[in-house]
């Protein structure tokens, strides 16, 4: 787990991609993530938000800066101690739910552990325990195409916990479901970042980012500005949502800004 | 990640598709199965013809002329060279045992008192100890010059009564003549005795040479015997219409000049041991003098012409031979098949890691190691090899039961080649799963995940 109570710590991070002309995605961004916090990270499309996914989730490298997951390096490291980390200290929860198809629930729920190398038994008895936690003890042997949107999601929540990581990336973890069944996952992300779970969500909507304790506004590449919903001392004003809707012209924009 | 859990994992994975996964593997099952099929008649072949040689056997040595090089079994481009005075002479040299011709006698039919049956080739003609004693079940050998013979079992159960030792039949020769022999052996086999006859069972009936091939070459204009003792045809009390001159016959000794028109297309010699030194002795000393100036023989070998005198086991080393380059082939054929297979299978499983893509994102996202990815598509394409190696197995081994069957030959698994196929179907199955789990392997998860 963590050292010092930062889960997530990223200094001075710079994402180029060179398509052609180089495009910064990120900018020189710093941010620390305390443990047991719930962060939400707006900003239009383009901004750079996938980008900050990629790299705390551990999938990808920064170009310049370092980013730090539970406490080590993650550009010092090897592919393979990459995807440990990834597998241990990052749990995944996304838009289109990402489950396997031909595994069932709890199949679904173990699937992090089995790449730990965690036995058979204890990896059901961990995944059921989960199950009932996301209130879905009974579907625990139905196929995700059996399962409605939301239970969908409630499995995916589920399985990234499974590992107890250090952090739970989430991917507009609502993009795709209705008004009430997004209210009951928030419900539910809400009650796990009660118990100590830091959160971190990606999201457009200002009322899903509004579940967190601060909100992290991007635009081309850059940390725009931080709102801190705790205090509530923060600026309200200004334009948080849904700049723009052209997502290459965006980022393509955004990226000559150097 | 465990194997186990590779295992399953693929496993499920398989059954996802089921036809796709069934026709996939039904390359490798046919390539499997015809490879077994065909290797286990070979080698069901080779136990029944190797099986019927005897140690006895082991003494003789099978001599024909035919033009060198000539292709094929024994009495491949035979020529009729050999005289009753050569086999004699041979007989005389010191490392010979005993020297005799060896003719078949085409036939129509033989007769035992009033029931007739078809039989096409039914004689042969031969010298006494061709019928060695210990194959005997009862009686015993036939004797030069008598009309006597030795048959097998098949040949005195074609009739609604059983022939035994002591009864008379009546033989209808090709050209129409009939004669007569008394039975006088019956032996315990009815597979042929020697590699002349091949192997298969047939009803066969064993004369000598003389007087029944004597008249037989005077009947197909070899030559003629008009040498007569007499005491022969005072037994032939039903043979009314035994033809011509042959009606009293030789006792083929003297060795006059017209018998020695009788010519032989093979001739069988035997060696005092089954010892090699004894039969290369035996083998030398009747080459260099039939190839003399001394024997009748050499008149028609001129530079043509060569003799051969093999032991069985070398003919059938030939026929092996022949067998062997007829099995390779087939076996070619048949890993042709398992070639397209093997290709059948890398198609399905290049398409099945495009088609989850995903998938591999979702794993490698939640901690996948690139070895895992590898491990379970590699798993995949060997389960679906080895399913087709068993299958395959199965239906081979079946259908070689079948064929020994159908051909009627002691069945014979070659079981080591059971083996083989096992882990023909996992090296099918692992180098043709090898590049497409390797591109599965190394699927960038932020690129397979964005993959709709």
């Amino acid at each position: 787990m963590a050292t010092s109570g930062t889960a997530v710590s990223l200094s001075n991070v710079r994402k180029t991609y060179r398509i052609g002309e180089p495009v910064h995605a990120l900018d020189g961004v710093s941010l620390e993530v305390p443990q047991g916090s719930y962060t939400a990270i707006m900003g239009p499309s383009g901004s750079g938000k996938s980008t900050l996914m990629n790299l705390v989730g551990c999938l990808d490298t920064p170009t310049e800066g370092t980013v730090v997951v539970g406490g080590r390096e993650v550009e010092t490291l090897s592919d393979r101690e990459r995807t440990r980390l990834r597998g241990t200290e990052v749990g995944f929860v996304f838009q289109t739910f990402n489950l396997m198809p031909r595994l069932n629930a709890v199949e679904n729920v173990a699937l992090p552990q089995l790449f730990q190398n965690v036995g058979r038994s204890e990896r059901r008895e961990r995944a059921r325990d989960l199950l009932e936690r996301v209130g879905l003890a009974d579907r625990a042997d139905h196929l995700p195409n059996e399962l409605s949107g939301g239970q969908r999601q409630r499995v995916a929540l589920a399985r990234a916990l499974v590992n107890d990581p250090a952090i739970v990336l989430a991917d507009e973890p609502s993009g795709n479901l209705d008004t009430d069944t997004e209210s009951d996952i928030l419900d539910l992300f809400d009650e796990f970042h009660g118990g100590g779970t830091t959160m971190l969500v990606v999201t457009h909507e200002r009322h899903v980012a509004e579940r967190a304790d601060r909100i992290i506004h991007l635009l081309d590449g850059k940390i725009e500005r931080i709102e801190d919903l705790k205090e509530s001392g923060e600026s309200r004003a200004g334009p948080t949502t849904d700049r723009g809707s052209g997502r290459e012209g965006r980022r393509n924009g955004g990226g000559d800004a150097e | 990640m465990n194997p186990l859990e590779s295992l399953r994992l693929a496993w499920r994975s398989i059954r996802g598709h089921r036809l796709r996964s069934a026709l996939t593997t039904l390359g490798i099952v046919i390539g499997i199965a015809a490879v077994i099929t065909f290797v286990t008649l070979g080698a069901s072949l080779q136990a029944g013809v190797i099986g019927d040689i005897s140690p006895d056997d082991q003494r003789n040595v099978y001599g024909w002329a035919a033009e060198p090089d000539t292709e094929g079994g024994p009495l491949a481009g035979a020529q009729p060279v050999f005289t009753p005075d050569d086999l004699a002479a041979v007989e005389d040299l010191e490392s010979v045992e005993a020297a005799y011709g060896y003719a078949t006698i085409q036939t129509q039919a033989i007769s035992n008192g009033e029931e007739q049956v078809a039989q096409g080739n039914g004689l042969i003609a031969s010298g006494p100890s061709y019928i060695r004693e210990e194959r005997l079940v009862e009686g015993r050998q036939f004797e030069m010059g008598e009309r006597e013979a030795v048959i097998n079992p098949a040949a005195a159960g074609q009739f609604e009564e059983n022939v035994s030792v002591g009864d008379e039949l009546t033989v209808t020769i090709l050209g129409g003549q009939e004669t007569t022999l008394e039975v006088v052996g019956i032996t315990d086999t009815s597979e042929g005795l020697s590699p002349f006859e091949g192997f298969e069972s047939s009803p066969r009936v064993y004369v000598p040479t003389d007087p029944y091939y004597a008249e037989q070459a005077v009947g197909l204009g070899f030559g003629g015997d008009d040498e007569s003792n007499g005491d022969g045809g005072a037994e032939s009390d039903g043979n009314e219409s035994v033809t011509n001159e042959s009606a009293g016959n030789g006792n083929g000794g003297d060795g006059d000049d017209t018998s020695s028109d009788a010519r032989f297309l093979a001739i069988i010699v035997e060696a005092e041991s089954a010892d090699q030194s004894d039969i290369d002795a035996a083998r030398e000393s009747a080459t260099d003098y039939l190839e003399s100036d001394a024997s009748d023989a050499s008149e028609f070998l001129g530079d043509d012409l060569e003799v051969q005198l093999q032991t069985s086991t070398e003919l059938l080393g030939q026929l092996q031979d022949v067998l062997d380059l007829l099995r390779n082939f087939i076996v070619g054929i048949a890993a042709i098949s398992l070639l397209v297979g093997s290709i059948g299978i890398a198609n399905i499983m290049l398409v099945s890691v495009t088609e989850r893509t995903r998938e591999i994102g979702i794993m490698k996202a939640v901690g996948a190691q690139n070895r895992d990815v590898l491990g379970l598509f590699l798993t995949e394409s060997v389960i679906l090899g080895v399913i087709g190696a068993i299958l395959g197995t199965g239906l081979g081994l079946v259908g070689g039961y079948l064929g020994a069957q159908y051909v009627d030959l002691p069945l014979v698994y070659p079981l080591e080649y059971v083996a083989i196929a096992i882990a023909v179907g996992i090296l099918v199955g692992v180098l043709a799963g090898l590049y497409p789990a390797w591109r599965a392997a190394r699927t960038d998860p932020i690129d397979a995940l964005r993959y709709e």
